[in-house]
Protein backbone atom coordinates (compact mmCIF):
# COMPACT_ATOMS: atom_id res chain seq x y z
CA UNK A 1 0.00 0.00 0.00
CA UNK A 2 1.54 3.17 -1.02
CA UNK A 3 1.87 5.31 2.69
CA UNK A 4 -0.02 8.49 2.94
CA UNK A 5 3.20 10.31 4.66
CA UNK A 6 6.83 9.56 3.22
CA UNK A 7 9.79 11.41 4.93
CA UNK A 8 13.06 10.88 3.16
CA UNK A 9 16.81 11.66 4.89
CA UNK A 10 15.51 14.87 6.35
CA UNK A 11 18.69 16.60 8.12
CA UNK A 12 18.40 19.75 9.75
CA UNK A 13 21.26 21.94 12.08
CA UNK A 14 20.76 24.72 14.22
CA UNK A 15 24.37 26.66 13.60
CA UNK A 16 26.93 23.80 14.30
CA UNK A 17 24.69 21.43 16.01
CA UNK A 18 23.30 18.94 13.78
CA UNK A 19 19.79 18.20 15.28
CA UNK A 20 18.02 15.38 12.94
CA UNK A 21 20.49 13.46 10.69
CA UNK A 22 19.09 11.58 7.73
CA UNK A 23 15.53 10.89 9.27
CA UNK A 24 13.30 8.65 7.00
CA UNK A 25 10.35 6.93 7.66
CA UNK A 26 6.87 6.09 6.23
CA UNK A 27 3.51 6.78 7.74
CA UNK A 28 0.52 4.97 6.53
CA UNK A 29 -3.15 6.01 6.15
CA UNK A 30 -5.13 5.56 9.19
CA UNK A 31 -1.63 4.85 11.13
CA UNK A 32 -0.80 6.09 14.52
CA UNK A 33 2.70 6.26 15.17
CA UNK A 34 3.84 6.62 18.63
CA UNK A 35 7.77 8.02 18.54
CA UNK A 36 9.73 7.87 22.13
CA UNK A 37 12.52 10.47 22.37
CA UNK A 38 14.30 12.38 25.52
CA UNK A 39 14.49 16.27 25.75
CA UNK A 40 16.50 17.58 23.20
CA UNK A 41 16.27 14.22 20.88
CA UNK A 42 15.12 16.37 18.10
CA UNK A 43 11.33 15.19 18.06
CA UNK A 44 10.08 18.59 18.40
CA UNK A 45 12.01 19.87 15.59
CA UNK A 46 10.26 16.78 13.13
CA UNK A 47 7.41 17.73 13.53
CA UNK A 48 7.42 21.12 13.14
CA UNK A 49 9.61 20.08 9.76
CA UNK A 50 6.85 18.15 9.29
CA UNK A 51 4.12 20.95 9.88
CA UNK A 52 5.94 23.83 7.81
CA UNK A 53 6.86 25.48 11.24
CA UNK A 54 10.54 24.99 10.63
CA UNK A 55 12.41 24.39 7.31
CA UNK A 56 14.81 21.26 6.65
CA UNK A 57 18.47 21.70 5.34
CA UNK A 58 17.95 18.80 3.18
CA UNK A 59 15.51 15.55 2.50
CA UNK A 60 11.92 15.30 1.06
CA UNK A 61 8.76 15.67 2.79
CA UNK A 62 5.86 13.68 0.71
CA UNK A 63 2.18 13.82 1.40
CA UNK A 64 0.24 11.21 -0.77
CA UNK A 65 3.09 11.06 -2.97
CA UNK A 66 2.79 14.99 -3.65
CA UNK A 67 6.60 16.96 -2.47
CA UNK A 68 5.59 19.13 -0.05
CA UNK A 69 9.17 20.92 1.34
CA UNK A 70 7.90 24.31 -0.23
CA UNK A 71 4.14 24.26 0.43
CA UNK A 72 3.24 26.90 3.63
CA UNK A 73 2.16 25.29 6.66
CA UNK A 74 -1.80 26.34 6.15
CA UNK A 75 -1.92 24.60 2.76
CA UNK A 76 -0.24 21.31 4.29
CA UNK A 77 -3.33 20.15 6.34
CA UNK A 78 -1.14 18.76 8.70
CA UNK A 79 -1.93 20.10 11.66
CA UNK A 80 0.94 20.76 15.24
CA UNK A 81 -0.68 20.43 18.43
CA UNK A 82 1.88 22.22 20.69
CA UNK A 83 2.68 20.09 24.42
CA UNK A 84 0.24 22.37 26.08
CA UNK A 85 -2.94 22.92 25.09
CA UNK A 86 -3.01 26.30 23.69
CA UNK A 87 -6.49 27.89 22.75
CA UNK A 88 -7.14 31.37 21.30
CA UNK A 89 -7.83 33.48 24.34
CA UNK A 90 -9.96 35.37 23.15
CA UNK A 91 -12.50 33.03 21.89
CA UNK A 92 -14.97 30.79 23.47
CA UNK A 93 -15.27 26.72 23.20
CA UNK A 94 -17.05 26.88 20.62
CA UNK A 95 -15.56 29.64 18.71
CA UNK A 96 -11.67 27.91 18.66
CA UNK A 97 -13.37 24.11 17.69
CA UNK A 98 -14.70 26.55 14.91
CA UNK A 99 -11.83 28.73 13.87
CA UNK A 100 -10.59 26.08 11.28
CA UNK A 101 -14.08 25.88 9.54
CA UNK A 102 -14.81 30.21 9.79
CA UNK A 103 -11.91 30.94 8.14
CA UNK A 104 -12.24 27.73 5.06
CA UNK A 105 -15.27 29.97 5.06
CA UNK A 106 -17.76 27.08 5.44
CA UNK A 107 -21.25 28.32 5.86
CA UNK A 108 -22.75 29.43 9.76
CA UNK A 109 -25.15 26.06 9.46
CA UNK A 110 -22.53 23.52 8.64
CA UNK A 111 -20.36 25.34 10.74
CA UNK A 112 -23.19 25.06 13.82
CA UNK A 113 -23.78 21.16 13.49
CA UNK A 114 -20.17 20.55 12.82
CA UNK A 115 -19.51 22.09 16.17
CA UNK A 116 -22.21 20.67 18.18
CA UNK A 117 -21.39 17.07 16.98
CA UNK A 118 -17.20 17.95 17.68
CA UNK A 119 -18.71 19.10 21.37
CA UNK A 120 -20.82 15.68 21.75
CA UNK A 121 -17.48 13.99 20.80
CA UNK A 122 -15.44 15.45 23.26
CA UNK A 123 -17.84 15.70 25.94
CA UNK A 124 -17.99 19.73 26.69
CA UNK A 125 -21.47 20.15 25.38
CA UNK A 126 -22.36 22.39 28.07
CA UNK A 127 -19.28 24.14 28.35
CA UNK A 128 -19.77 25.69 24.68
CA UNK A 129 -19.58 29.60 26.17
CA UNK A 130 -16.98 29.20 28.49
CA UNK A 131 -13.74 31.24 27.60
CA UNK A 132 -10.54 28.95 28.14
CA UNK A 133 -9.71 30.87 31.64
CA UNK A 134 -12.28 28.67 32.57
CA UNK A 135 -11.84 25.74 31.72
CA UNK A 136 -9.59 22.78 33.45
CA UNK A 137 -5.98 21.40 31.70
CA UNK A 138 -7.63 18.32 30.57
CA UNK A 139 -11.01 20.21 29.10
CA UNK A 140 -8.52 22.79 27.61
CA UNK A 141 -6.77 19.79 25.44
CA UNK A 142 -10.07 18.34 24.73
CA UNK A 143 -10.86 22.22 22.95
CA UNK A 144 -7.17 21.51 21.11
CA UNK A 145 -8.54 18.30 20.29
CA UNK A 146 -11.75 19.10 18.17
CA UNK A 147 -10.22 22.11 17.10
CA UNK A 148 -7.83 20.20 15.25
CA UNK A 149 -10.04 17.36 14.41
CA UNK A 150 -12.93 19.36 13.07
CA UNK A 151 -10.88 20.51 10.06
CA UNK A 152 -10.51 16.62 9.17
CA UNK A 153 -6.79 17.03 8.98
CA UNK A 154 -4.60 14.33 6.88
CA UNK A 155 -2.28 14.19 9.63
CA UNK A 156 -2.12 15.08 12.66
CA UNK A 157 1.20 15.93 14.89
CA UNK A 158 0.78 15.43 18.86
CA UNK A 159 3.88 16.73 20.72
CA UNK A 160 3.72 15.35 24.04
CA UNK A 161 -0.29 16.53 24.20
CA UNK A 162 -0.85 14.84 27.75
CA UNK A 163 2.51 15.47 29.58
CA UNK A 164 1.35 18.41 31.88
CA UNK A 165 -1.63 16.53 32.71
CA UNK A 166 -1.94 14.66 36.18
CA UNK A 167 -2.09 10.60 35.92
CA UNK A 168 -6.18 10.40 36.20
CA UNK A 169 -6.70 12.84 32.91
CA UNK A 170 -3.69 11.75 31.17
CA UNK A 171 -5.82 8.01 31.05
CA UNK A 172 -8.96 9.52 30.35
CA UNK A 173 -7.50 11.60 27.58
CA UNK A 174 -5.64 8.75 25.59
CA UNK A 175 -8.90 6.50 26.18
CA UNK A 176 -10.48 9.79 24.33
CA UNK A 177 -7.89 9.87 21.83
CA UNK A 178 -8.11 6.56 20.85
CA UNK A 179 -11.79 6.53 20.58
CA UNK A 180 -11.29 9.63 18.33
CA UNK A 181 -8.74 8.15 16.64
CA UNK A 182 -10.43 5.25 15.76
CA UNK A 183 -13.95 6.46 14.53
CA UNK A 184 -12.23 9.15 12.54
CA UNK A 185 -9.80 6.81 11.46
CA UNK A 186 -6.99 9.63 11.79
CA UNK A 187 -3.17 9.56 10.25
CA UNK A 188 -1.16 10.81 13.69
CA UNK A 189 2.18 10.98 15.21
CA UNK A 190 2.34 10.95 18.40
CA UNK A 191 5.45 12.08 20.32
CA UNK A 192 5.98 11.08 24.30
CA UNK A 193 8.33 10.16 26.72
CA UNK A 194 6.05 7.58 28.51
CA UNK A 195 6.69 4.03 27.17
CA UNK A 196 3.58 2.79 28.32
CA UNK A 197 2.10 5.78 26.36
CA UNK A 198 3.87 5.11 23.22
CA UNK A 199 2.59 1.80 23.28
CA UNK A 200 -0.91 2.10 24.25
CA UNK A 201 -1.72 4.97 21.55
CA UNK A 202 0.79 3.65 19.02
CA UNK A 203 -0.05 1.10 16.13
CA UNK A 204 3.41 1.53 15.69
CA UNK A 205 6.70 2.59 17.54
CA UNK A 206 9.75 4.51 16.37
CA UNK A 207 12.09 6.16 18.56
CA UNK A 208 14.52 8.84 17.72
CA UNK A 209 17.84 9.72 20.22
CA UNK A 210 20.17 12.01 19.33
CA UNK A 211 18.43 12.99 15.81
CA UNK A 212 18.30 9.51 14.30
CA UNK A 213 15.36 7.90 13.97
CA UNK A 214 14.57 4.22 14.38
CA UNK A 215 11.16 2.65 13.39
CA UNK A 216 10.22 -0.79 15.17
CA UNK A 217 8.47 -3.52 13.20
CA UNK A 218 6.74 -4.31 15.43
CA UNK A 219 5.72 -3.45 19.35
CA UNK A 220 7.69 -7.32 20.17
CA UNK A 221 10.12 -5.73 17.60
CA UNK A 222 10.18 -2.59 19.91
CA UNK A 223 10.47 -4.86 23.25
CA UNK A 224 13.46 -7.02 22.17
CA UNK A 225 15.33 -3.99 21.93
CA UNK A 226 17.54 -3.74 24.69
CA UNK A 227 18.29 -0.31 24.14
CA UNK A 228 14.37 0.78 24.19
CA UNK A 229 13.90 0.43 27.86
CA UNK A 230 10.96 -1.42 27.37
CA UNK A 231 12.84 -4.63 29.43
CA UNK A 232 14.07 -2.58 31.98
CA UNK A 233 10.84 -0.80 32.64
CA UNK A 234 8.81 -4.46 32.63
CA UNK A 235 11.76 -5.50 34.90
CA UNK A 236 10.96 -2.98 37.77
CA UNK A 237 7.02 -3.87 37.68
CA UNK A 238 7.84 -7.18 37.57
CA UNK A 239 9.89 -7.25 41.23
CA UNK A 240 6.05 -6.42 42.51
CA UNK A 241 4.91 -9.76 41.42
CA UNK B 1 -1.61 41.12 62.39
CA UNK B 2 -1.95 40.76 58.36
CA UNK B 3 -5.78 42.08 59.28
CA UNK B 4 -4.57 45.07 60.64
CA UNK B 5 -1.79 45.58 58.53
CA UNK B 6 -4.53 45.37 55.63
CA UNK B 7 -6.72 48.68 57.37
CA UNK B 8 -3.60 50.22 57.65
CA UNK B 9 -3.07 50.20 54.08
CA UNK B 10 -6.78 50.88 53.16
CA UNK B 11 -6.67 53.52 55.53
CA UNK B 12 -4.04 55.44 54.22
CA UNK B 13 -4.93 54.94 50.38
CA UNK B 14 -8.07 56.82 51.23
CA UNK B 15 -6.58 59.80 52.85
CA UNK B 16 -4.07 60.14 50.36
CA UNK B 17 -5.81 58.98 47.50
CA UNK B 18 -9.89 58.96 47.53
CA UNK B 19 -10.21 62.06 50.12
CA UNK B 20 -8.13 64.64 48.16
CA UNK B 21 -10.26 64.24 44.72
CA UNK B 22 -13.63 63.59 46.63
CA UNK B 23 -13.11 67.22 48.51
CA UNK B 24 -12.18 68.47 45.12
CA UNK B 25 -15.02 67.10 43.53
CA UNK B 26 -17.32 68.61 46.58
CA UNK B 27 -15.71 72.16 46.29
CA UNK B 28 -16.58 71.94 42.67
CA UNK B 29 -19.91 70.86 43.37
CA UNK B 30 -20.61 73.39 45.47
CA UNK B 31 -18.66 75.91 43.56
CA UNK B 32 -20.83 74.76 40.62
CA UNK B 33 -24.26 75.31 42.53
CA UNK B 34 -22.80 78.93 43.47
CA UNK B 35 -22.99 77.56 47.36
CA UNK B 36 -19.35 78.69 47.78
CA UNK B 37 -16.87 81.00 46.24
CA UNK B 38 -16.49 85.08 45.97
CA UNK B 39 -19.84 85.55 44.35
CA UNK B 40 -21.74 83.45 46.37
CA UNK B 41 -25.46 84.30 46.72
CA UNK B 42 -26.80 80.81 47.74
CA UNK B 43 -28.11 77.87 45.71
CA UNK B 44 -28.78 78.35 42.40
CA UNK B 45 -28.89 76.50 39.14
CA UNK B 46 -28.07 79.15 36.63
CA UNK B 47 -24.85 78.07 36.25
CA UNK B 48 -25.26 74.78 35.35
CA UNK B 49 -28.43 76.11 32.79
CA UNK B 50 -25.63 78.52 31.51
CA UNK B 51 -23.20 75.65 30.67
CA UNK B 52 -25.63 72.99 29.32
CA UNK B 53 -27.43 75.63 26.99
CA UNK B 54 -24.12 77.09 25.54
CA UNK B 55 -22.73 75.67 22.50
CA UNK B 56 -19.32 76.25 23.15
CA UNK B 57 -19.36 73.50 26.11
CA UNK B 58 -20.76 70.78 23.77
CA UNK B 59 -18.82 72.05 20.67
CA UNK B 60 -15.61 71.68 23.54
CA UNK B 61 -17.17 68.13 24.36
CA UNK B 62 -17.47 67.10 20.53
CA UNK B 63 -14.14 68.36 19.81
CA UNK B 64 -12.25 66.34 22.95
CA UNK B 65 -14.32 63.18 21.95
CA UNK B 66 -12.93 63.56 18.33
CA UNK B 67 -9.19 64.26 19.46
CA UNK B 68 -9.44 61.44 21.50
CA UNK B 69 -11.04 58.84 19.15
CA UNK B 70 -8.93 60.41 16.14
CA UNK B 71 -5.58 59.83 18.77
CA UNK B 72 -6.44 56.73 19.65
CA UNK B 73 -7.31 54.98 16.48
CA UNK B 74 -4.31 56.01 15.06
CA UNK B 75 -1.76 55.34 17.47
CA UNK B 76 -2.99 51.68 17.62
CA UNK B 77 -2.85 51.25 14.70
CA UNK B 78 0.23 52.23 14.17
CA UNK B 79 1.62 50.60 17.31
CA UNK B 80 0.20 47.02 16.03
CA UNK B 81 1.08 47.85 12.32
CA UNK B 82 5.31 48.42 13.93
CA UNK B 83 4.83 45.55 16.62
CA UNK B 84 3.62 42.76 14.02
CA UNK B 85 5.68 43.66 11.32
CA UNK B 86 8.78 44.37 13.19
CA UNK B 87 8.70 42.29 15.80
CA UNK B 88 12.15 41.19 15.64
CA UNK B 89 13.55 43.81 15.33
CA UNK B 90 12.12 45.93 18.57
CA UNK B 91 14.30 43.86 20.82
CA UNK B 92 17.67 44.46 19.24
CA UNK B 93 19.46 46.69 17.46
CA UNK B 94 18.68 50.54 17.33
CA UNK B 95 15.34 50.11 17.00
CA UNK B 96 15.07 48.54 20.68
CA UNK B 97 16.27 52.11 21.89
CA UNK B 98 14.83 54.93 19.71
CA UNK B 99 11.27 53.24 20.75
CA UNK B 100 11.78 54.36 24.21
CA UNK B 101 13.22 57.79 23.15
CA UNK B 102 9.80 59.70 22.38
CA UNK B 103 8.79 58.69 26.04
CA UNK B 104 11.29 61.10 27.46
CA UNK B 105 10.03 64.17 26.35
CA UNK B 106 7.32 65.60 28.72
CA UNK B 107 4.25 66.86 26.52
CA UNK B 108 5.11 70.49 26.89
CA UNK B 109 8.63 69.74 24.74
CA UNK B 110 6.81 67.36 22.04
CA UNK B 111 3.92 70.52 21.34
CA UNK B 112 7.09 72.67 20.79
CA UNK B 113 8.52 69.95 18.50
CA UNK B 114 5.22 70.04 16.76
CA UNK B 115 4.78 73.25 16.55
CA UNK B 116 8.11 74.09 14.81
CA UNK B 117 7.58 71.26 12.64
CA UNK B 118 3.91 72.05 11.48
CA UNK B 119 3.67 75.64 11.87
CA UNK B 120 3.62 77.48 8.64
CA UNK B 121 7.05 79.04 9.20
CA UNK B 122 7.70 75.70 10.23
CA UNK B 123 10.71 73.24 9.13
CA UNK B 124 8.21 70.91 6.50
CA UNK B 125 6.64 74.16 5.54
CA UNK B 126 10.18 76.02 4.75
CA UNK B 127 11.37 72.54 2.82
CA UNK B 128 8.29 72.47 0.97
CA UNK B 129 8.91 76.03 0.19
CA UNK B 130 12.17 75.37 -0.99
CA UNK B 131 11.39 72.42 -3.03
CA UNK B 132 9.46 75.30 -5.00
CA UNK B 133 6.34 73.63 -4.38
CA UNK B 134 4.70 76.44 -2.77
CA UNK B 135 5.31 80.21 -3.70
CA UNK B 136 5.04 81.95 -0.22
CA UNK B 137 5.40 80.01 3.35
CA UNK B 138 1.78 81.56 4.15
CA UNK B 139 0.50 78.98 1.57
CA UNK B 140 1.41 76.01 3.61
CA UNK B 141 -1.69 74.27 4.94
CA UNK B 142 -3.32 75.49 8.60
CA UNK B 143 -1.38 72.27 10.83
CA UNK B 144 -1.10 74.02 13.82
CA UNK B 145 -3.92 76.47 15.65
CA UNK B 146 -6.59 75.10 13.60
CA UNK B 147 -10.01 73.74 13.32
CA UNK B 148 -9.04 70.31 13.23
CA UNK B 149 -6.31 69.86 15.44
CA UNK B 150 -4.09 68.19 13.80
CA UNK B 151 -0.63 69.45 15.50
CA UNK B 152 -2.40 68.48 18.43
CA UNK B 153 -3.28 64.76 17.08
CA UNK B 154 0.00 64.76 15.68
CA UNK B 155 1.89 65.18 18.88
CA UNK B 156 -0.39 63.05 21.31
CA UNK B 157 0.09 60.42 18.46
CA UNK B 158 3.67 60.65 18.74
CA UNK B 159 3.74 60.82 22.74
CA UNK B 160 1.16 57.90 22.84
CA UNK B 161 2.57 55.31 20.19
CA UNK B 162 5.62 54.35 21.91
CA UNK B 163 3.91 53.64 25.22
CA UNK B 164 1.36 50.85 23.23
CA UNK B 165 4.26 49.75 20.71
CA UNK B 166 6.49 48.48 24.26
CA UNK B 167 2.81 47.47 25.84
CA UNK B 168 2.32 45.20 22.57
CA UNK B 169 5.52 43.93 22.11
CA UNK B 170 5.37 42.63 26.18
CA UNK B 171 1.82 41.47 25.37
CA UNK B 172 2.94 39.74 21.97
CA UNK B 173 5.56 37.70 23.88
CA UNK B 174 3.13 37.36 27.29
CA UNK B 175 -0.04 36.09 25.45
CA UNK B 176 2.66 33.33 23.25
CA UNK B 177 1.50 35.46 20.06
CA UNK B 178 4.42 33.22 18.11
CA UNK B 179 2.92 29.94 19.15
CA UNK B 180 -0.54 30.79 18.16
CA UNK B 181 0.17 32.28 14.92
CA UNK B 182 2.40 28.62 14.37
CA UNK B 183 -0.82 26.82 15.46
CA UNK B 184 -3.52 28.87 13.39
CA UNK B 185 -1.15 28.66 9.87
CA UNK B 186 -0.89 25.13 10.69
CA UNK B 187 -4.91 24.73 11.08
CA UNK B 188 -5.07 26.39 7.31
CA UNK B 189 -5.15 30.43 8.42
CA UNK B 190 -3.84 32.61 5.94
CA UNK B 191 -1.11 35.48 7.54
CA UNK B 192 -4.04 37.99 6.88
CA UNK B 193 -6.62 36.49 8.99
CA UNK B 194 -4.11 35.39 11.43
CA UNK B 195 -3.48 39.28 12.10
CA UNK B 196 -7.39 39.99 11.86
CA UNK B 197 -8.16 37.06 13.58
CA UNK B 198 -5.59 36.08 16.08
CA UNK B 199 -3.35 38.95 17.01
CA UNK B 200 -5.12 42.10 16.61
CA UNK B 201 -8.55 40.44 18.69
CA UNK B 202 -5.82 39.30 21.36
CA UNK B 203 -3.73 42.14 21.79
CA UNK B 204 -7.26 44.95 21.77
CA UNK B 205 -8.67 42.84 24.43
CA UNK B 206 -5.78 42.55 26.93
CA UNK B 207 -5.17 46.39 26.21
CA UNK B 208 -8.74 46.53 26.54
CA UNK B 209 -8.45 48.69 29.94
CA UNK B 210 -5.16 50.76 28.93
CA UNK B 211 -6.92 51.71 25.96
CA UNK B 212 -9.71 53.61 28.17
CA UNK B 213 -7.41 55.09 30.42
CA UNK B 214 -5.62 56.48 27.22
CA UNK B 215 -8.66 58.04 25.97
CA UNK B 216 -9.79 59.69 29.16
CA UNK B 217 -6.13 60.89 29.66
CA UNK B 218 -5.69 62.44 26.06
CA UNK B 219 -9.62 63.48 26.66
CA UNK B 220 -8.31 65.83 29.40
CA UNK B 221 -4.92 66.63 27.92
CA UNK B 222 -4.14 70.10 28.75
CA UNK B 223 -0.63 71.57 27.18
CA UNK B 224 -0.51 70.21 24.10
CA UNK B 225 -3.93 71.84 23.25
CA UNK B 226 -3.32 75.10 24.60
CA UNK B 227 -0.45 75.82 22.97
CA UNK B 228 -1.57 74.29 19.52
CA UNK B 229 -4.98 74.19 19.88
CA UNK B 230 -7.74 77.06 19.03
CA UNK B 231 -9.77 78.68 21.43
CA UNK B 232 -12.97 77.87 19.57
CA UNK B 233 -13.37 75.07 19.40
CA UNK B 234 -11.06 74.12 22.61
CA UNK B 235 -10.41 70.94 24.43
CA UNK B 236 -12.38 70.36 27.81
CA UNK B 237 -9.27 71.09 29.85
CA UNK B 238 -8.38 74.54 27.62
CA UNK B 239 -11.88 75.42 28.01
CA UNK B 240 -12.10 75.09 31.75
CA UNK B 241 -9.35 77.00 32.07
CA UNK B 242 -10.27 79.86 30.14
CA UNK B 243 -13.51 79.72 32.68
CA UNK B 244 -11.43 79.75 35.44
CA UNK B 245 -8.88 82.70 34.48
CA UNK B 246 -11.08 84.67 33.11
CA UNK B 247 -11.59 88.23 34.68
CA UNK B 248 -15.24 87.72 34.51
CA UNK B 249 -15.32 86.24 38.11
CA UNK B 250 -19.18 85.10 37.24
CA UNK B 251 -17.40 82.63 34.94
CA UNK B 252 -15.67 80.87 37.60
CA UNK B 253 -18.39 78.68 38.66
CA UNK B 254 -19.58 77.57 34.87
CA UNK B 255 -15.91 76.17 34.86
CA UNK B 256 -16.62 74.41 38.03
CA UNK B 257 -19.74 73.22 36.34
CA UNK B 258 -18.13 72.01 33.48
CA UNK B 259 -15.37 70.16 35.77
CA UNK B 260 -18.42 68.35 37.89
CA UNK B 261 -19.79 67.37 34.11
CA UNK B 262 -16.50 65.56 32.29
CA UNK B 263 -15.77 64.14 36.00
CA UNK B 264 -19.73 62.38 36.23
CA UNK B 265 -19.25 61.35 32.31
CA UNK B 266 -16.17 59.90 32.95
CA UNK B 267 -17.36 57.87 36.09
CA UNK B 268 -20.65 57.14 34.29
CA UNK B 269 -18.53 55.55 31.39
CA UNK B 270 -16.22 53.53 33.65
CA UNK B 271 -19.81 52.62 36.29
CA UNK B 272 -21.20 51.02 33.04
CA UNK B 273 -18.77 49.32 31.55
CA UNK B 274 -18.17 47.87 35.28
CA UNK B 275 -21.61 46.94 35.65
CA UNK B 276 -22.07 44.80 31.97
CA UNK B 277 -18.08 43.75 31.72
CA UNK B 278 -16.43 43.07 34.91
CA UNK B 279 -13.87 40.77 33.36
CA UNK B 280 -12.70 44.53 32.20
CA UNK B 281 -11.18 45.58 34.97
CA UNK B 282 -9.53 42.39 35.54
CA UNK B 283 -6.82 41.56 32.62
CA UNK B 284 -6.29 37.92 33.72
CA UNK B 285 -9.87 37.11 32.64
CA UNK B 286 -9.72 40.16 29.86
Amino acid sequence: MEPLLHIDNITKSFGSETVLHNVSFMLQEHEVLSVLGKSGSGKTTLLKILAGLEKEDDGTISLSRKRMNDTPPNKRNIVYLYQEPLLFPHLNVSENIAFGLKIRKQSPDVIKTKVEHMLAEIGLEEHAEKMPHQLSGGQRQRVSFARALIIEPKVLLLDEPFGALDAETRVQMQELFKKLSKKMKLTSIFITHDLKEALTMGDHIGKIELGHFKRYESKQDFYDDVDSGAQQEAAFWKQFN
Amino acid sequence: MKFKSKHISITIFILFAAVPVLLGFGYALLYSFGLTGILSEGFTTEYWEKTLLATEFWKSLGFSLFIAAVVMTTSLFFSLWIVISWTKNLYKGLLSYVTYLPLAFPAIVMAFFSFQLLSKSGFISRVIFNLGWIDDLSQFPDWTNDAYGVAIIFSLCLLITPFFIILYSNLYQNERIPELKALAQTLGAKKNQITTRIIVPILLKKSAFTIMLFLIFVMGTYEIPLLLGRQDPSMLSVFIIQKLQKFNLADIPQAYAVSVIYILLIATLIAVVYKTRPAFFNPEKN
